[in-house]
C-alpha cells in the first residue's frame, strides 16, 4: 500500500535551532540515535474505511513541510511530492491500540536515513479487517511531543471531514527569523547568560570519581508515584508557582544531596514555543536551558520559588544558534553539564489521576529497566507523560549513581513533596 | 493614559497565554496571573513581547511579582 502526496510547496532552507539541534544529537548518538525516534499512535476514531484515513495521512503530509523534509549537512529540503509507503497489519485477537503502540515502537528500533527517507514510517493497525489505528515513528528532526499533540488534532478533524485553515508558519519560515536581527540578538543573550552561568560552576556533573559500574551500566529506574501527583498539585496550588518547578525542586535537591558542592547545575528539556507563531508550528523546536541552583536551605517551599525564577531565567535564554553554543562551550572549559531534567506531560496537572488518590505512599512502586543502548547520560531526571499517576524516572550512570542511590533519589523527592504539602 | 495601558497589557496576557486567559479576566484583578493559569513559558512569552513592545530589558533575578497583577505590571512600567 502506498499514497502520492503532492504539497504546494518546496525548496530548501538552513535548519532551524532546534534542527540542529537534533543533527547534532543523531551523530552524536550514532547507530543509537533511535532513542530519538518518536513513536506515536493515532488512533482512528468512528468507522472509517481505509481510503479515509490515507487521505487524512496524505492531507497531513501535504499541510505541513517538515513531514517531507529530508535532511543534511546543508540544511533542510522539502519535497514537493513524494511517495509514502504504508503497511497494513491485522490486530487478530488483541486490542488494537496495543497492537499499534507495539508497531509504533517495533518502527522506531531502525534508524532513519535523513538524507534519502521520509521523516516518517507509518503502519495502519486493522482490527477485523477496518482501520483500528495509525502507527507511526518520526523522526525527532521532524517533530516534537507538541507537534505530535498538534498533529493529533488535526488528525481528529480530518476523519472527521473538517476542513483545516492554512498552515501559517513552517520550519522554512521558523530559519529566516532565527537569522533576523532580532533572533540573533537574543542568540546572543543567551549564549552571554550561559557564559556567566559557567564561570562559577565545576567541569564535572558529580565531585567524586566514578567506580566500577554495574551490569548494566546504564539503567532507568522508575517510580509510579501518585502520592507524587498529588503532593506536587497541593504545594503548586499553595506556592502558585508551577508543579514542574516543584518536582525541580525536589530533583535539584535530590541531586545536592549526592554532591558536596554548593551548586547544582542542569539541563532542562525545553519546549521553546513560546512565540506565537512557533506555537502552532508541526517541527522540532525544543531547546535545552541551563539552571543553576545553590544548594537549598531548610525551608523547601522558598526553595520551590527560587527554583521557579531559576528556571524562567533558564528558559528565557534557551533560544539560541546551537553552533554559536557549542563553541563558546568549548572555550569556556567543555563542561559536560550532563544532569538533566525533562517534563514530558503536555499540559499542567494529571487529569487523570484517580478521584481518591492521595498522599499515602502505600502504592507507590519503583522498578528498573535497561536505558536503551547508547543511552550515556550520568543523570537524567524525567516527569512522565501519564495523566493518571505520578512518574518520575532517572536515568543514570551507575559508576557515579548505584542503583540503590537512584532508588533512594526517587524516594527522596517523593518524600520531601509529601512532607512538604 | 492608564486605562489604555492597562488594556494594552491584558491583550498582551490574553495572547501569551494562547486565549487561555481572558482580557476582561486579567482586567477584573481578581486573581494573579499564576491564578489564572499563566504558565512559565506563556510568562516567557509575556516578557518577550513587553521587552519589544516597550524596547527595555526585564531582570528576571529580581523580584517578579509585579508579573502577577496587570495593576502592579502598570505601575512596573511606568
Amino acid at each position: 500500500m502506498k499514497i502520492e502526496f503532492v504539497g504546494a510547496t518546496e525548496g530548501e532552507a538552513p535548519m532551524t535551532w532546534g534542527q540542529r539541534l537534533m543533527w547534532r544529537a543523531v551523530h552524536l548518538m550514532g547507530a543509537s540515535q533511535n532513542y530519538l525516534n518518536c513513536p506515536f499512535v493515532f488512533p482512528v476514531y468512528g468507522r472509517r474505511e481505509l481510503s479515509t484515513v490515507l487521505d487524512a495521512l496524505r492531507v497531513l503530509i501535504e499541510r505541513h513541510e517538515t513531514l517531507r523534509t529530508t535532511f543534511s549537512d546543508a540544511g533542510q529540503r522539502v519535497s514537493r511530492e513524494g511517495v509514502l509507503e504504508i503497511e497494513l497489519v491485522e490486530a487478530g485477537a488483541e486490542r488494537g491500540l496495543r497492537v499499534a503502540e507495539r508497531v509504533a515502537g517495533e518502527m522506531a528500533h531502525t534508524v532513519f536515513d535523513h538524507g534519502a527517507e521520509w521523516p516518517l514510517r507509518c503502519t495502519v493497525v486493522l482490527k477485523d479487517g477496518r482501520p483500528f489505528a495509525l502507527a507511526c515513528v518520526f523522526t525527532h528532526l521532524a517533530v516534537d511531543y507538541h507537534a505530535l499533540a498538534l498533529l493529533a488534532e488535526e488528525w481528529k478533524a480530518l476523519l472527521r471531514g473538517a476542513e483545516l485553515p492554512p498552515v501559517a508558519w513552517q520550519p522554512r519560515d521558523q530559519a529566516g527569523l532565527e537569522s533576523s536581527d532580532a533572533w540573533q540578538a537574543r542568540s546572543t543573550r543567551s549564549i552571554a547568560y550561559w557564559r556567566d552561568v559557567l564561570r562559577d560552576v565545576p567541569v564535572e556533573v558529580f565531585d567524586h570519581p566514578p567506580g566500577e559500574p554495574e551490569d548494566p551500566r546504564f539503567i532507568e529506574v522508575i517510580m509510579d508515584s501518585p502520592a507524587l501527583a498529588v503532593a506536587a498539585t497541593r504545594l503548586s496550588n499553595r506556592l502558585t508557582v508551577s508543579s514542574t518547578s516543584v518536582i525541580l525542586a525536589a530533583c535539584a535537591e535530590a541531586l545536592a544531596g549526592v554532591n558536596t558542592r554548593s551548586r547544582v547545575v542542569m539541563q532542562l528539556v525545553h519546549n521553546n514555543r513560546r512565540d506565537a507563531r512557533t506555537r502552532e508550528m508541526v517541527g522540532t523546536v525544543g531547546q535545552d536551558a541551563l539552571l543553576v541552583l545553590d544548594r537549598p536551605g531548610p525551608d523547601f517551599a522558598e526553595f520551590c520559588r527560587t527554583t521557579h525564577r531559576a528556571a524562567l531565567q533558564a528558559y528565557r535564554n534557551a533560544h539560541y544558534d546551537p553552533a554559536a553554543m557549542t563553541v563558546m562551550r568549548e572555550k569556556a572549559g567543555g563542561h559536560d553539564l550532563d544532569a538533566f531534567f525533562n517534563d514530558r506531560r503536555a499540559s499542567p496537572g494529571w487529569p487523570a489521576l484517580p478521584a481518591d488518590a492521595d498522599l499515602s505512599v502505600a502504592k507507590t512502586r519503583t522498578y528498573t529497566e535497561n536505558a536503551w543502548p547508547g543511552v550515556r547520560f550520568k543523570v537524567f531526571f524525567t516527569v512522565g507523560a501519564d495523566a493518571g499517576t505520578g512518574l518520575l524516572s532517572i536515568i543514570a550512570d551507575t559508576a557515579y549513581l548505584p542503583r540503590a542511590t537512584v532508588e533512594s533519589m526517587l524516594r527522596g523527592v517523593e518524600a520531601r513533596l509529601v512532607a512538604a504539602v | 493614559m492608564t486605562e489604555e495601558l492597562r488594556v494594552r497589557l491584558a491583550d498582551m496576557i490574553a495572547a501569551a497565554s494562547n486565549g487561555t486567559i481572558s482580557p476582561d479576566e486579567v482586567l477584573s484583578g481578581r486573581h494573579t496571573l499564576s491564578a489564572l493559569g499563566l504558565t512559565s513559558l506563556a510568562r516567557i512569552s509575556l516578557i518577550d513581547t513587553i521587552e519589544d513592545v516597550f524596547g527595555l530589558e526585564i531582570d528576571l533575578s529580581g523580584d517578579l511579582s509585579s508579573f502577577e497583577d496587570v495593576d502592579t505590571l502598570v505601575a512596573a512600567l511606568k
